[in-house]
């Protein structure tokens, strides 16, 4: 006899599939409003003061990535994997900007070599 | 010049990216080597002396079938029971079995079956996946196949509708017939059959189970 | 056509583009082909069936992506090195060896189909595994033209001056040249066999050609908005790191259930959801350059765009975006392996395929065809025409409605073929008769027809475009 418990602590209920593609897909979304909002007020496209909707984005994104998490019923490994690529995902930004602006301002004290 | 920093040089990156990239590499070789002797087929003796292998032997179209739960590893599992008759003979030679897989392998491959169906999940989606076909209890004899090709075992209902599908249709998209001959469809019967008792990790979940088999009795 | 190009090698990537034009059309109709008959399944029964329709379709699309990735880089070798193409005479040649070699493989495909159970079919009919489906002849001339390819990109690489992007180009491709063995050998035990076969699909998909994306869109970059060469450059590396760091062990996505050991799955659930991050990177970094050198462009009281080739840049930001939608959201929500078990195989798997080969590749590649339609044609500016919006809106409209009738049907099949049947014969048909199932192949067939008339509206405006008066020249 199979344990029902067993059972229930690994598969995917059927009524969850549906929420568990759309967390996931907006864990990306939203994630792509965050990048997308914080890139647009560096190169001035968008007024500072809505940086911190993107922030708020983030945590949207977290958010979606704790259900979708939570109703797969991952293990304690993957979660790990999943908040670590959150923490990178809040800090991918930031040291992109802060790289880009460092070789562009290097590169407009020199002159152009190709 | 203002001094320059390391996060914008492209020295420093460059080497990143070699050094990241070969110690992916190496670390994927290295899994390579952890997972080759894993997935290489056992052998007779294996099966005979109950050694459990992702990838059984040739021989193990001589044994019985089932797809369990394992309760440990919450999935289920192949598990190779008792003795059962492959086309009349429970007695194939390693050097038979192994024969007739090689055919049924080639087979898959020169009917270009991948491009309809998926093994082991992996090919196109126009046809059912073979994975745990032999296990399909359509063909069992609660099953509807048995009757329709007119066999009364499992093999030779699925070698008799390889070798003429369209005689036998089971749904408005039909197989065509790809000149599969009686021999070549044994050897792919013995190619589905050694395929079901891969451990797939519990891929596909659920899968129907033939009725009453319990523990491979 | 007269045509104001002097470099051999832009010559011979003409060459390439042109075939490539040519396959990708056939990919397109033989996709066509393969639509129908999942809505109407007699069509071409025992004629050309769907399996020979979808071999077609898959094998013309790496057909002509290589085509292409082969002319983009003769393309931009002249301009990154100052030199001409060393060893042009055997590339010219391999080019028609390549072109024959295709041409009878496809017709060997759509006359032989199949053949005895026999070593004879895999050395000259198929191998029948899928995208590898080329008989060994063909793969050992497909690695004969590959090996030349790279002495050429060496040659020319170590003679003249070595960019950074011809280093990574360089790397790249012994990499993508060397993967295919891997995909070449035959073995009665089908976890093996897919446990290579994956390292030729996974680790030219999601890794190589990544990168080689990478490389030519930091060439479009410097090319198009006149970006700092420095700065492309850093960048450039920090994808590699990032694609190649995730992408090389993303492959344990593959290695869930063909028999491998169960620790791929935590291989793969991690590498995996990194996956997506370097694709949002080399869309940020695509923005971050535009408005930087719009914004240098007007601080100079130029209000004028920075872009010298419209219709291409188009095709470059719809890679950047492609790329993340296509390989990232439709990849990462089906990747772990918890939801993978389900979705494993089924219309989902097809859904991401449409996207993101579209997406990432498709993409970049008809970029590199309208870079060489405005160097071919001698324009310093080139602007869109009605065409190239028409043919842009519409095979992208098309490939995203396919990818949504597929994502639906895919739900379908998952709920009701593999959670409440499991996946037997009869579960199978059950959720392929399934209304909405059903429906999203109607609607692929019709998003696929619009593609296609996207693709023929793109062909006249490659065709026309360096015609149009409009271009600054």
């Amino acid at each position: 006899m199979i344990d029902p418990v067993i059972v229930a602590s690994t598969g995917i209920a059927l009524d969850d599939f549906l929420p568990i593609f759309i967390y996931s897909t907006l864990v990306l979304v939203f994630g792509g409003f965050y990048v997308g909002i914080y890139t647009a007020v560096k190169v001035k496209v968008l007024k500072n003061w809505t940086m911190p909707l993107a922030y708020v984005f983030w945590l949207l994104t977290s958010f979606s990535l704790y259900k979708m998490g939570s109703l797969m019923h991952i293990n304690e490994f993957t979660a790990k994997a999943l908040v670590i690529a959150m923490i990178g995902y809040l800090l991918l930004p930031h040291a992109i900007y802060y790289m880009q602006d460092h070789v562009h301002e290097e590169n407009e004290h020199e002159p152009e070599s190709i | 010049m203002a001094k320059r920093s390391v996060w914008s040089d492209n020295r420093f990156w460059q080497r990143s990216a070699a050094w990241v990239t070969g110690f992916a590499s190496i670390l994927l070789i290295w899994l390579t080597f952890d997972t080759i002797p894993q997935i290489t087929m056992g052998t007779d003796a294996d099966l005979k002396g109950g050694v459990t292998k992702r990838v059984p032997g040739p021989t193990v179209i001589n044994y019985k079938i089932t797809y369990e739960m394992d309760a440990k590893r919450m999935h289920e599992i192949p598990v190779i029971g008792d003795k059962e008759l492959f086309f009349g003979r429970d007695d194939w030679s390693e050097e038979e079995a192994g024969a007739l897989l090689h055919l049924g392998k080639l087979g898959s491959q020169a009917k270009n079956c991948m491009d309809c169906h998926t093994l082991l999940g992996n090919g196109a989606y126009y046809a059912p996946d073979l994975t745990k076909a032999w296990l399909d209890p359509a063909w069992g004899p609660e099953g509807s196949m048995q009757a329709m090709t007119g066999k009364s075992t499992k093999e030779e209902a699925m070698a008799e509708f390889l070798q003429h599908p369209s005689t036998y249709p089971t749904h408005a998209r039909m197989m065509p017939d790809l000149g599969i001959t009686a021999e070549e469809a044994k050897g792919l019967v013995a190619f589905l059959k050694h395929m079901s008792s891969i451990d797939t990790n519990g891929f596909p979940r659920n899968f129907g189970r033939m009725q009453g088999a319990v523990n491979g009795k | 056509m007269a045509s104001s190009l002097t470099s051999e090698s832009k010559k011979l990537a003409t060459w390439y583009f042109t075939f490539a034009a040519i396959i990708f059309g056939a990919q397109l109709l033989f996709g066509l082909v393969a639509a129908i008959q999942y809505v109407v399944p007699g069509f071409l029964f025992e004629l050309l069936d769907f399996s020979i329709a979808r071999i077609l379709h898959i094998n013309a699309l790496v057909v002509w992506m290589v085509f292409a990735m082969f002319g983009s880089v003769y393309w931009l070798l002249p301009d990154e090195t100052g030199i001409e193409t060393v060893g042009i005479g055997i590339a010219k040649l391999l080019y028609w060896i390549f072109v024959a070699a295709i041409v009878v493989v496809i017709l060997v495909y759509l006359f032989i189909q199949v053949g005895p159970a026999d070593q004879t079919t895999i050395w000259f009919i198929t191998e029948g595994r899928e995208y590898l489906e080329a008989p060994r002849w063909a793969d050992i001339g497909i690695v004969v033209v590959a090996l030349g390819f790279v002495f050429n990109l060496y040659a020319t690489g170590m003679k003249g001056n070595r960019s950074g992007i011809v280093t990574v180009l360089m790397a790249d491709m012994l990499a993508f040249a060397g993967l295919y063995l891997a995909g070449m050998g035959y073995t009665d035990n089908i976890s093996m066999d897919q446990y290579w076969w994956w390292w030729v699909i996974h680790l030219w998909v999601e890794a190589t050609w990544e990168v080689f994306v990478g490389a030519i869109a930091a060439y479009g970059l410097i090319t198009m908005i006149g970006a700092h060469r420095k700065v492309v450059e850093m960048w450039l590396w920090i994808e590699v790191a990032m694609l190649f760091g995730s992408g090389i062990l993303g492959i344990g996505h593959h290695y869930f259930w063909i028999g491998t050991p169960e620790y791929w799955w935590e291989i793969g659930a991690l590498f995996s959801a990194l996956e997506p991050l370097p694709l949002v990177a080399m869309f940020i970094h695509v923005l971050y350059d535009w408005g930087k050198m719009q914004g240098e462009q007007e601080a100079k009281g130029e209000a004028k765009s920075v872009i010298t080739n419209k219709p291409a840049f188009t095709w470059f930001v719809l890679n950047a975006f492609g790329n993340f939608l296509g390989a990232g959201i439709w990849g990462f929500f089906h990747t772990l392996p918890q939801v993978n078990l389900y979705t494993h195989g089924t219309q989902f798997t097809s859904a991401h395929g449409h996207l993101a080969f579209f997406g990432a590749y498709a993409t970049i590649l008809i970029g590199m065809f309208y870079l060489a339609v405005q160097g071919k044609n001698g324009i310093k500016v080139m602007h869109a025409t009605k065409k190239s919006i028409w043919a842009t809106s519409m095979i992208v409209g098309g490939v995203v409605g396919m990818t949504i009738a597929l994502t639906v049907a895919g739900y379908v099949q998952v709920l009701v073929s593999r959670a409440q049947m499991g996946a037997t014969w009869a579960g199978f048909f059950d959720g392929q008769s399934g209304m909405w199932f059903a429906q999203g192949m109607d609607w692929r067939l019709v998003m696929g027809v619009i593609t296609f008339l996207g693709f023929l509206i793109l062909v006249v405006d490659l065709l026309s475009i360096g015609k149009n008066a409009k271009h600054e020249r």
